[in-house]
């Protein structure tokens, strides 16, 4: 018996940091779910959001580099191209090194990360990356409302912060504001991959040439938006569709979620050992 | 104790996550070895799968089912031309012209060698489109077997392909999907060499990127 527990966690030892938070987990909030209108939804309204657990920072620099010791497959030089660009952490050394900038950047978020790899850290911390839905439903809050939509102040620092330029080092993640929830910088810092990311823009079959590379946007996509005021959503849904899987940009971080059904403990199917 | 074993249990759950991303060498399932028509020159074993090149698609190591039941890999249709597309067969209007699509791009091709090229489509309702379903599906729309794939998985490794063809689908609550209609041209080492976009476009330059391939 005690043999067998040993075997599995020695070969746990990957991920086992982040799986030994039994209830919640360790900066990971809770988003009680609902409802909410999506600037581009489906026609019959608001969508459901299921309460959901999710990180309440973006992934930092440290962090990766940490996950990149364990995964050397995903290492600066080493990834596949197919599943990172030939910008996937242009703004480190090499390898697994941040390098010069480590000290004014590990607790920033880490950006020039692919879809792929964002992916890739989530599942092995035992989670995944939000949804579209779930993003945007969170980022409805401001500091004391889940749903500040209707807020002109936190609308405008909103556009105001898309407006500005990306400074030359990010700040740390603590930085960004808290929302309701407890989630920090979901507006602020950086934009962030989603799960489903390419799920964006699509109104309905009858579109029979949907697709990416053609500029939908700038013609009857924009007349479906839910709420043309909403010019922070726009640009997301935007950003969002213009980018492929391994793309790597300067300002694209993520954070990863967990399904509530997930992080309580069931007894699942007996591992096989 | 129930206690302390529910630890080991969830550990084990994670390893799996971390340690599929790490092992490449893994072979493909026995039995995609039955499946010789998915695979040129014979099985496919894992110094296949050490030769895929950056920008394969067979760079994806997920389960697949076929039609027929079999179990693959997407590296087993290595070694030949494919021409991919995504649909799902409770889709009423953009599938079956798809599917007409790429009939039509098939007896286009009459220059090059039938068993150079194969066809294959992927479901996106993975939930609906059992093996079984997709068979069905086949038989009705006259898909014969030897050109002919129809591939199901499960929903991440579904998103994992489609976001490498490109495709955006978004799942409605009454179980439509919207989706963009692109075929896909593989060369035989699983790259994309060509997209057609649309519906009902002329099969002309797709079937000029074929023919480059084989000609």
């Amino acid at each position: 018996m005690l043999s067998r527990l040993l075997i599995v966690l020695m070969m746990a030892g990957v991920c086992y940091k982040a799986q030994a938070q039994k209830s919640l987990p360790q900066n990971m909030v809770n988003v009680k779910g609902g409802t909410f209108v999506p600037l581009y939804g489906d026609e019959n309204g608001p969508v459901e959001v299921q309460s959901f657990l999710l990180d309440a920072y973006p992934v930092t620099n440290a962090e990766y580099a940490a996950f990149l010791e364990k995964n050397p497959k995903w290492n600066k030089g080493e990834v596949k191209k197919i599943f990172a660009d030939e910008n996937y952490l242009r703004h480190w050394a090499n390898g697994q090194n941040i390098g010069p900038d480590a000290g004014k950047i590990s607790n920033s978020p880490v950006v020039n990360v692919s879809w792929f790899a964002a992916k890739a850290y989530c599942e092995c911390q035992g989670k995944r990356l939000p949804t579209v839905a779930e993003w945007e439903y969170t980022a409805l809050a401001s500091e004391t409302k889940a749903n500040a939509a209707n807020d002109d102040k936190f609308y405008q620092r909103s556009l105001d912060w898309y407006s500005q330029p990306n400074p030359k080092y990010l700040p740390p993640v603590q930085q960004g504001f808290r929302n309701y929830y407890g989630a920090y910088g979901m507006i602020g810092l950086v934009w962030e991959w989603t799960q489903d990311f390419n799920s964006a823009l699509l109104i309905g079959e009858s579109r029979s040439d949907a697709s990416l590379d053609r500029q939908l946007f700038c013609g009857s996509g924009s007349s479906g938006a839910k709420d043309v005021k909403n010019y922070v959503a726009f640009m997301r849904y935007a950003f969002r569709s213009s980018l492929k899987a391994n793309y790597t940009v300067g300002n694209l971080g993520f954070r990863c979620a967990q399904s509530k059904k997930n992080a309580s403990i069931k007894p699942a199917k007996r591992p096989a050992i | 104790m129930k206690r302390y074993l529910t630890i080991p249990i969830l550990l084990s759950l994670a390893l799996t996550a971390c340690t599929s991303d790490e092992s490449p060498s893994s072979a493909p399932p026995e039995t995609a070895a039955h499946a010789a028509h998915l695979t040129a020159g014979g099985a496919a074993g894992p110094e296949s799968l050490g030769t895929v090149t950056d920008m394969s698609l067979y760079n994806l190591e997920s389960d697949w089912k076929t039609q027929a039941g079999e179990s693959i890999r997407l590296v087993n249709l290595k070694g030949k031309v494919q021409i991919v597309a995504m649909v799902y067969t409770s889709c009423t209007y953009a599938c079956p012209r798809i599917v007409a699509d790429l009939k039509r791009i098939e007896t286009s091709l009459e220059k090059v060698k039938r068993q150079d090229v194969g066809i294959v489509l992927v479901t996106m309702d993975p939930a609906n489109d059992t093996p079984a379903q997709l068979k069905t599906f086949a038989a009705a729309n006259k898909l014969e077997a030897d050109r002919w794939v129809l591939l199901t998985g499960e929903d991440a490794a579904i998103q994992e392909l489609a976001v490498l063809l490109n495709m955006k689908y978004k799942k409605a609550p009454n179980g439509d999907i919207a989706h963009s209609n692109i075929i896909s041209v593989l060369n035989a080492n699983g790259e994309i060499i060509h997209q057609q976009e649309g519906l009902g476009v002329e099969p002309d330059e797709t079937v000029k990127a074929i023919e480059g391939l084989l000609l």
